[in-house]
């Protein structure tokens, strides 16, 4: 699904539902609390613990209260930014593009893993499989991450439509004996280990998920062109002012003493200025595969 | 602040957030715990638990109370009291069988409700992913045995999970992406999931290994020959300090070649491998090292139901060696091995006057070896006797304090050499002889350890080294004492010594002065270019080995360098260099198989490849 979230749970979904009081939109007010929402993936109280000291130094260097939620899917997160119960998330590629085409939230920061601001999806298979290439997969089965996944499912689909071999979501069984959703990262990569499916699709970092001894047991056969990295969105209407210090306070992380926060951001190394124009590949690709209205993107 | 522990800690703490990139960018092979559901945790380690002699009967009840989550049943809890009481080995297992199949009903129950539920509320994609999230999570209590002794089954039930899952479907994003569930697959297979496990697991078989197990072994697909998978219990932590302990060898010390030193390679190789043990340590790559890291102990080991807290283990017990089993459970502190040329005699109640028979005991009595051969026990102790202390500037040869000692920790000298009339006018310094390591090779019963009866005579340990123990605690034979400040409050309050605050402080910081020492740890986290070149000094024991003919020693550093390379190779920070360990670990493969086939030429030439190929990329693999 993406570089920090090869995760064992699936990440999309609505099964918990954030109630989040809406309230007013205004000018930066330095009494008016700025509330930001993580997405948690396994411990949403232990995020919100672990998430605390980063709450406390954007207060001092906003000046103003900080208030953290936690969402445990993206569609939580989208719905907090559209009603202005939230003013700030984090959100993967293709949950922005459509964010933004829904509730007009954009970017203002991409994260950095491994000293790169994109990552990419690959094609994973047993070595002891014989399958060399993505052709060979023709009339095997295979594992994505989830229907609205950026590293586990529409990038690593697009290695299939670049080779001719699918056309887009609707004829992915005309190539594949059958297509499943694992609902997570591991789950995807195990039932390539596990023998369950014959490959699995899923971002890059998903990999690092099995124990040691079961890495030697698959091998990669395909890579997807770069993903830009998750992102900081903000909602439409925060005013300029706030986004500008948040922006700074956030990019000021990256170098100095205060450096160690990163760990409780999702472990990123750091922050770079990102903005629509960043995501543009990823709209067209969502675009091109049915995930936006014909007018968006 | 990301040191020893904390580390470990942090690798586990912080994969809730960030689990791939962090596990890639730190060590591989620090192994995070598995995550499981408390169902399938409580369930894998009443499988373990049950299984022990003594049962740690506490612990089944907790995990018990888990797996009922509705209460635990009438009958379960009269198993557990049957269990309690029980009189003969014949009672405690008929209850801990019946304790086991009631439990594993229960978790069959447990699974199928929660798919029930998925079924039930297939058109709210929140509440069916949750429950199919949750029952997935289940089925991890019973997956490893499945996937050992019903792989048909383990196959056929992993492509249900997958259908399971795609079937939900996904509410999109505002209902862009949106896909519809498809409530009849969902169903089949989720019926076909309840069916498996409600059918499969109403027996439980004892295996060959007369091991009580959770086994499908209704199933028609079930293997009775194959045999359910070792596992240590949730909850247990293995893995090794990070940074390492700093190990200061004393012939290294001297500036001596390593690659001349071929007994203590051979031993440092066995010190390091978990060949040199029986099953279930062998599959469990437990070694000396695991315990002893480095020589200093490994305050971070622990397994439920063997141990009692972090840093010790009791090594009679019926999971590693079940015939040297003493029916007690007695954890013991993992002792620290610095400097133990000077610390004889040996196990905490110096029962072994030599290292030789200590070191034999263990790996045969304590983790099921076979019998050592003699030059595997010369190399092993020959390793051990290059084992020294810290070295600690603000100490004297004599033990005293040098002059740059802090005042604090001077004025505790004199308070440690201070005759008390509470302990029949004898100070801290008649044990623990400054001039002779701090000890006196005595044993003396203090009255820290419970007798096995009125008047019994059993409680006497042998008295401890204090040189490098600020880095080796917990402290006294069971670990009981945290810290150096509690051990003297312990003697204070123990034999009524009224010590003031202020006398507490000096003898503590004094304590502290005297186990300390330069450089405990080493200064970096990343360690694979020192672990190459420690294989390198492992396989410098080859012409030794290969001169005197000894074809197992040789399989068994062979076999050990192969599986600690790949264990280690993940931490290589240019994942370009991967293939190359690996090659090196398949050369190791050939040579192992040379070696069976007798063919000492070809693994005289896979060694030298070996050699050769870490020889021109050493510097570049880190």
């Amino acid at each position: 699904m993406s570089q920090r979230k090869a995760t064992s749970q699936r990440k999309i979904g609505c099964f918990a539902i954030l109630v989040l009081l809406a309230l007013p939109v205004g000018a930066a007010d330095p009494a008016e609390e700025l509330k930001i929402v993580f997405i948690a993936y396994q411990n949403p109280n232990q995020l919100i613990e672990d998430v605390r000291p980063v709450t406390e130094y954007l207060e001092k260097k906003l000046g103003r209260p900080i208030r953290s939620f936690v969402a445990t899917d993206y569609a939580g997160v989208v719905e907090a930014l559209r009603y202005g119960s939230a003013d700030v998330g984090f959100m993967g590629p293709l949950q922005y593009v459509l964010a933004h085409e829904q509730v007009g939230a954009y970017p203002i920061l991409g994260e950095v893993y491994n000293g790169e601001a994109t990552y990419t999806s690959r094609i994973f298979v047993r070595k002891d499989s014989n399958l060399d290439s993505v052709e060979d997969l023709r009339g095997k089965t295979m594992a994505f991450v989830d229907p609205i996944s950026s590293s586990g499912f529409l990038y690593p689909l697009d290695i299939f439509k670049r080779k001719g071999l699918v056309s887009g979501r609707d004829d992915m069984e005309s190539f594949f004996d059958r297509v499943y959703f694992a609902g997570g990262d591991e789950q995807a990569i195990r039932a390539v280990l596990n023998g369950f499916v014959d490959a699995a699709g899923v971002g890059q970092y998903s990999f690092s998920l099995l124990r040691p001894e079961e890495r030697d047991a698959i091998t990669e056969i395909a890579e997807s062109l770069p993903i830009p990295s998750h992102c900081v969105v903000v909602r439409k209407d925060l005013d300029k002012t706030s986004v500008a210090r948040l922006r700074s306070a956030l990019l000021a992380l990256n170098d100095g003493s205060d450096r160690r926060l990163l760990q409780y951001l999702y472990n990123v190394d750091g922050y770079v200025e990102v903005d629509a124009s960043t995501y543009a590949g990823v709209a067209r690709l969502a675009k091109a595969y049915g995930f936006l209205r014909r007018s968006g993107g | 602040m990301l040191l020893k522990r904390g580390l470990r800690i942090s690798l586990i703490a912080l994969g809730l957030v960030a689990a791939g990139g962090f596990i890639d960018r730190l060590q591989a092979h620090i192994v995070p715990a598995e995550r499981l559901h408390p169902i399938a945790e409580s369930h894998r380690r009443l499988v373990f638990a049950l299984n022990l002699n003594p049962i740690p009967w506490d612990m089944v009840g907790d995990d018990l109370a888990t797996l009922f989550p509705g209460g635990v049943t009438k009958s379960a809890r009269a198993a557990l009291e049957a269990g309690i009481e029980a009189e003969s080995s014949a009672q405690r297992r008929a209850a801990a069988q019946q304790l086991l199949d009631e439990a594993t009903r229960s978790v069959t129950g447990l699974l199928a409700a929660t798919l029930e539920e998925g079924k039930k509320h297939i058109e709210d994609y929140g509440k069916a992913s949750a429950a199919l999230e949750t029952a997935r999570q289940i089925w991890a209590s019973f997956e490893p045995a499945v996937q050992a002794t019903d792989p048909i089954a383990f196959r056929r039930l992993g492509q249900c999970w997958l259908l399971m899952s795609s079937s939900l479907g996904s509410p999109g994003i505002l209902d862009l992406g949106a896909v519809a569930p498809d409530a009849r697959t969902f169903r089949e297979e989720a019926e076909e999931v309840i069916a498996y496990v409600r059918g499969s697991f109403s027996g439980i078989t004892t295996q060959r290994s007369s091991r009580l197990a959770a086994l499908p072994t209704l199933s028609e697909t079930f293997d009775p020959q194959a045999q359910p998978p070792v596992q240590l219990p949730p909850g247990h932590d293995i893995n090794k300090q990070l940074p390492r302990p700093r190990q200061v060898l004393n012939m290294a010390e001297r500036g001596v070649d390593e690659g001349e030193t071929a007994l203590i390679a051979l031993g440092d190789m066995a010190f390091d491998s978990s060949f040199i043990f029986g099953e279930p340590a062998r599959s469990l790559a437990i070694s000396c090292n695991t315990c002893h890291n480095k020589s200093m102990t490994n305050p971070g080991f622990f397994i439920p139901g063997l141990s009692v807290r972090p840093g010790g283990l009791d090594v009679s017990n019926a999971f590693f060696a079940p015939h040297a089993n003493n029916g007690v459970f007695d954890p013991l502190d993992i002792p620290d091995l610095r400097g133990i040329r000077f610390t004889a005699p040996y196990g905490r109640n110096g029962r072994f006057g030599s290292l030789r028979e200590f070191t034999r005991n263990v790996i045969v009595n304590e983790f099921n070896g076979p019998e050592p051969s003699p030059l595997l026990l010369d190399g092993l102790i020959a390793y051990m006797l290059e084992f020294d202390f810290l070295p600690n500037p603000l100490l004297e040869a004599d033990g005293t304090l040098s002059a740059d000692a802090p005042a604090s920790a001077k004025r505790g000298e004199v308070i440690f050499n201070r005759p008390f009339e509470a302990m029949a006018g004898r100070s801290c310094a008649s044990c623990h002889i400054p001039s002779d390591h701090f000890l006196d090779r005595r044993s003396h019963d203090l009255g820290s350890v419970a007798g096995s009866g009125d008047d019994s005579r059993d409680g006497a340990l042998d008295t401890p080294t204090l040189l490098s123990s600020s880095t080796s605690g917990p402290y006294f034979h069971d670990g009981s004492q945290p810290t150096l400040e509690s051990v003297v409050r312990w003697f204070d309050q123990h034999y009524g010594l009224a010590l003031g605050a202020a006398e507490i402080v000096d003898l503590v910081t004094y304590l502290e002065t005297v186990g300390g020492g330069v450089d405990a740890y080493e200064d970096t986290i990343y360690t694979l270019d020192a672990e190459l070149e420690e294989f390198s000094f492992f396989l410098s024991t080859f012409e030794l080995l290969d001169a005197r003919g000894e074809r197992d020693l040789i399989d068994t550093t062979l076999r050990t360098v192969a599986l600690e390379l790949r264990a280690h190779k993940w931490d290589v920070q240019d994942a370009q260099y991967l293939p190359l360990l690996e090659e090196m670990a398949s050369l190791m493969d050939s040579a192992i198989q040379a070696n069976l086939e007798g063919d000492t030429a070809r693994v005289r030439e896979r060694v030298a490849e070996y050699r050769e190929r870490y020889q021109e990329n050493a510097e570049v693999l880190r």
